[in-house]
């Protein structure tokens, strides 16, 4: 009898494919992107349910507090208030909804399948420690890779962004 | 004088045994003592501006030789309350250019963080809601949310001053969490743990039998932290010498212009209540919790040194509010970026160090 984490997966669940859909939905770029941030906020709460404590706060800070704060800015910095308002599909929207039907079948029956005795832990389990020594013990070189290909990814952004005074060679 | 948190978890089992026996199936009452015990904290957190808000009055006013408000109750004590029951009568307006829906849930997404953030915070010995092993991570990743809050203010208001308002929140907050965050760390990896209770009770520890082994304590490292902790957390709540994001001379307001009523009292709320955080975490970070500097043990009990030493980091915010001129936007980021960012990582490997020779 899990009754009650249950009625909170079920809640998460609607709330998490209702955003979605917002996200889609919705004509105004703004309310897409707070959608998309309820959306990505109700994975946290996935984790949280699986008892995995430290996912679910990584989740909502490097999705909510980081990713989707620095969208919302570009939101508001690039967008006029016209261009909000205009229609965010095209006429290929039947081929969307295959493509996405058959991906999310896919998805479905694949990890239907591979996690079917999977025992989910019923309580917040403390599991930081062991991420860590995972993170910097048998997955040190993919660990270290990731850093590396993200510093780089950030020299990158901050070479495109700086403007170079005149006359200046490259 | 005696320790409230033992007597509660007591007082809590002795219920959820009462909810059992008259009848209440185990689960049920389970969940009717959680709920009564979330409830009184929110109330708790609800109590945090009303008396914030009355010292920060009294502060500023002692500060520029004033008497602040003295008209209601002795010395004016019961201000806060009138002005709240002002606010709540108050007419909501909606501009007309608003965004209707983001306009009215904004001030509730910049505020329901601020309460579900004081969980773990440990105000004295097992005086705390739950003992989360991430609790640190936690609030920080909660806290953060906030701050979509803001951002939706400034965009729903349908108003420049408030968009502009909201933008530069957005973008100093973002900037000050990450300094915010390093400072931390070295807190972290001395006691190896992230539970806020953990931690501050690694620190109730002796020196010489004299010295209190609090963090703030241990020379370079631990006072370096602190000051970044703090400088981040007064940039993190907008407060005045980082407060360009409501910055009056400029943008009227910033992001809470076109709010009136309960809904700019949420914002109000969301800030004092992120004061007050920031100070009870500095409290359980770095002055050693509801550890007593006298005795460890004494008779005085550890929730009214908590309180205390939190009360102490408040006016160390209202003080700097009161005396500092604002800064500029480009000296804010440069700040932010090149002088706490590399200042952090520097007391990161020194705390590494620290810790390979000890």
């Amino acid at each position: 009898m899990n009754s009650i984490p249950d009625v909170v997966f079920f809640v998460f669940a609607a709330l998490a494919i209702g955003s979605a859909l917002v996200v889609v939905i919705a004509r105004n770029v703004f309310h897409s992107a707070l959608a998309l941030t309820l959306s990505l906020a109700t994975v946290g709460g996935f984790f949280a349910l699986l008892g995995a404590d430290f996912l679910a706060a990584a989740q909502i800070l490097i999705y909510v507090g980081g990713i989707m704060i620095i969208m919302l800015f570009v939101v508001m910095l690039s967008q006029r208030p016209a261009a909000t308002l205009e229609r965010q599909t095209n006429r290929q929207g039947f081929w969307g909804a295959v493509l996405a039907l058959a991906m999310a079948s896919a998805l479905i029956i694949h990890f239907g399948l591979a996690y079917k005795t999977v025992v989910r832990a019923s309580i917040l389990t403390p599991t930081s420690q062991a991420i860590g020594r995972l993170l910097m013990g048998d997955m040190v070189i993919p660990f270290e890779v990731v850093s590396l290909v993200l510093l780089a990814a950030l020299v990158g952004a901050v070479c495109f962004a700086s403007e170079l005074p005149e006359g200046s060679k490259r | 004088m005696f320790e409230i948190g033992p007597a509660l978890s007591r007082f809590w089992q002795i219920a959820q045994q009462a909810g059992t026996s008259h009848g209440l199936a185990p689960i049920a009452s389970l969940v009717l003592v959680m709920a009564i015990q979330v409830g009184l904290a929110i109330l708790g957190v609800l109590l945090v501006p009303i008396v914030l808000v009355y010292a920060e009055r009294k502060v500023s006013a002692f500060m520029q030789a004033r008497l602040g408000p003295m008209e209601v109750g002795p010395f004016g004590i019961f201000q806060t309350i009138a002005d709240g029951i002002k606010l709540f009568f108050k007419e909501d307006i909606i501009p007309t250019g608003a965004d209707r829906w983001v306009h009215i849930w904004a001030p509730i997404i910049a505020c329901a963080p601020a309460f579900i953030c004081y969980a773990p915070v440990p105000f004295g010995k097992n005086l705390l809601l739950v003992d989360l092993d991430i609790g640190v991570l936690f609030i920080f990743a909660i806290s953060g949310v906030s701050v979509i809050g803001i951002l939706m203010g400034g965009w729903g208001s349908g108003n420049k001053f408030s968009m502009l308002g909201g933008i530069r929140a957005a973008a100093q907050v973002v900037s000050y969490e990450v300094p915010r965050v390093l400072s931390v760390v070295p807190v972290l990896m001395f006691y190896s743990s992230q539970s806020l209770r953990q931690i501050a009770l690694a620190q109730q520890d002796r020196w010489l039998y004299v010295v209190p082994k609090w963090f703030i304590l241990y020379p370079v490292i631990g006072q370096v932290a602190f000051l970044i902790f703090l400088i981040c957390s007064v940039a993190e709540t907008n407060r005045t010498p980082f407060d360009i994001a409501e910055a009056e001379s400029e943008l009227v307001a910033g992001f809470h212009t076109e709010f009136s009523g309960l809904k700019f009292a949420l914002f109000f709320l969301a800030e004092y209540a992120y004061v007050f955080l920031a100070s009870a975490m500095a409290t359980a970070l770095f002055l050693g919790g509801g550890d007593g500097f006298l005795s460890s043990s004494g008779w005085i009990p550890s929730w009214f040194w908590f309180l205390g030493k939190t009360f102490a980091i408040v006016f160390v915010f209202l003080w700097f509010r009161w005396t500092y001129p604002r800064m500029r936007v480009d000296q804010l980021m440069s700040f932010c970026w090149k002088f706490l960012l590399p200042l952090s990582f520097i007391n990161i490997l020194l705390t590494g160090l620290w810790i390979l020779w000890r």
